[in-house]
């Protein structure tokens, strides 16, 4: 091996320095012995030293003789030291080399390194696992080729991405395996790019969503199932119910009627309920989806008071606007803001008493925009205020009401809404004077 | 009105509760009206019967109400016949597709009154 030679060569230059440096301080010593003792000899001068001037003179030249060898040691050894040194580090390297080659190819993330055409060069085994092929049928194939037709365009659109250098970041696409099993995956593909090296190469990873594709797939198609199921029965009640009143089927008692239109108002809540209880179970399951469009707020707002209108009326509640600028044109969901909307105003005229006043502020400025729906109601109590947006709440004060039915979702529904839209949520509230809900979108 | 000139309306609906009382309103109403409980005998029923307007389910076993509107829609002894969806799901992606496929109208089950539907149903008729 390279370093056993290196190190025998550098061993025998140490040791010849070692006997080099035993020599001179041989020589010296028997030099300056010559000298001390017989110094006519060499000089025309009488020199008559004391043991302590010996000593030093003697403890100098040994050091002397030292460093000097020190010296040639250095001088002589700067090859091999070097050649050492390149080694030890080779080898430190080489051993990184090997961790990351075993990260690469043992990782359980399929990845691929293209060239500039966007061919496959390299790829490792998880990759090999994902196509279900081998190296050979891979290598040299345009890596966004392999996409089934119906996303091939959004192929086309990342591999001119790639060409300009714009790093591909997560997108969700199909591929097609060599099998023909179309795979869901999030792709990202990265410049990779040396000072020594400096083609242009990427460095794809692959990552395999199938599995979660299908599971919210069938969580939608649960809740579209449930959601069928459960409001085809009420649907069938609410027109039986509608036909006995209309009074096709002959006239109805005053008694009838009354019973009648009970029925007709449960359905209707019930009808509600399940509306709520779904939206609570899409959210819940992550199958909402928001779809944002130019959103006017006050027409919402105003849509939802229009329905509430009897309740309101019944109470005499005032209704104060504080519309500012109207938020009229804002980038939201107009459906979910809707629920939000509706789920606050109702809250707020169901637990303001008889003359009470429920203020709505639409707020659209620079920094925030916001709504804000206060009222002068029976407030939430301040021990319960913590739990208010988890499911299921029904705060102690409500319970007695007459109208104080509800299902506990709404405003657990409004928080996972506005969340699920990247707003906030807040309130203040204060038994017997009122709540205030702050929305920031 | 004679039998002649009444308007003929089909309902395909697997739920025979609610075909029950969509055929007494509708019959009520004027029009003579026809049954049928998946997308299949309906297909049928329609091309046979020739009838105004189709009120028509969405899910339905056997075939379901977007593979009969599409067969429907196709065919030319369908084409002309006006088609209204009979839906419990407001979704905006559904009602695009309705429009799409070619159908003329839709209903929420749960959102309308009968007499609302009476009202779409003649709207669609004038």
């Amino acid at each position: 091996m390279r370093k056993n030679i290196v190190l025998a060569e550098h061993l025998t230059i140490s040791l010849v320095v070692l006997f080099i440096m035993l020599g001179i301080v041989f020589l010296s010593f028997s030099l300056v012995q010559n000298i001390l003792t017989n110094p006519h000899k060499y000089f025309d001068i009488e020199l008559s030293l004391t043991e302590t001037q010996f000593l030093i003179v003697y403890v100098s030249l040994v050091v002397i003789s030292v460093l000097v060898s020190y010296i040639i040691y250095l001088l002589l050894t700067l090859r091999t030291r070097m050649e050492l040194a390149v080694l030890s580090a080779t080898k430190s390297l080489n051993f990184s080399l090997e961790q990351f080659k075993k990260l690469y190819e043992g990782a359980p993330v399929p990845y691929l390194i293209l060239n500039k055409k966007g061919e496959i060069n390299e790829s490792n085994k998880a990759a090999l696992r994902f196509f279900g092929v081998v190296e050979e049928e891979i290598k040299g194939q345009n890596f966004f080729a392999y996409q089934p037709k119906e996303d091939l365009d959004k192929a086309e659109k990342l591999f001119q991405y790639y060409k300009s250098d714009i790093p591909i970041n997560n997108e969700e696409i199909r591929m097609i395996t060599k099998s023909g099993s179309v795979r869901w995956a999030l792709i990202s593909v990265f410049e990779m790019r040396s000072h020594k090296d400096p083609t242009h190469r990427g460095l794809a990873t692959i990552f395999d969503i199938t599995e979660q594709k299908k599971l919210d797939q069938a969580k939608t198609e649960f809740v579209s199932l449930a959601s069928h199921q459960l409001r085809t029965p009420v649907a069938t009640v609410k027109w039986y119910m509608d036909m006995l009143l209309s009074g096709n089927l002959g006239e109805l008692s005053a008694k009838q009627e009354d019973y009648i239109k009970r029925v007709h108002g449960v359905n209707e809540e019930m009808v509600g309920l399940i509306d709520t209880l779904l939206n609570v179970s899409r959210i819940k399951i992550g199958s909402i989806e928001i779809d944002s469009k130019q959103t006017n707020v006050s027409k919402l707002v105003e849509s939802v008071l229009t329905e509430l209108s009897p309740q309101i009326e019944e109470k005499g509640i005032i209704i104060d606007k504080q519309y500012g600028n109207n938020l009229e044109n804002i980038k939201s969901d107009p459906k979910l803001l809707r629920i939000v909307i509706q789920n606050l105003l109702s809250n707020a005229v169901k637990y303001t008493p008889k003359g009470g006043s429920v203020t709505i502020i639409l707020k659209d400025s620079f920094i925030e925009k916001a709504i804000v729906v206060s009222d002068t109601g029976i407030g939430i109590p301040e021990k319960e205020q913590e739990k208010v947006f988890t499911k299921m709440f029904r705060a102690d004060n409500v319970r007695g009401l007459s109208e104080g039915q509800g299902t506990g979702l709404g405003l657990y529904l409004v928080k996972s809404i506005i969340e699920a839209m990247g707003g906030s949520i807040q309130f203040v509230s204060k038994e017997n004077k009122g709540s205030t809900f702050i929305i920031k979108l | 009105m004679s039998d002649e000139n009444k308007k003929k309306i089909l309902i395909v609906d697997d739920d025979e509760n609610l075909r029950m009382v969509l055929r007494d309103k509708l019959s009520i109403e004027g029009f003579e009206v026809l049954e049928a409980e998946n997308g299949k005998e309906g297909l049928k029923k329609a091309f046979e019967i020739q009838p105004d307007i189709v009120l028509l389910d969405i899910m339905m076993p056997v075939m379901d109400g977007w593979e009969m509107l599409g067969k429907l829609k196709k065919d030319e002894r369908g084409k002309k016949i006006k088609v209204m969806m009979l839906t419990v799901i407001e979704d905006t992606g559904s009602i695009a597709r309705l429009m799409q496929d070619g159908g003329s109208g839709y209903v929420i089950k749960t959102e309308q009154s009968m007499d609302s539907i009476v009202d779409k149903v003649k709207g669609m008729l004038k």
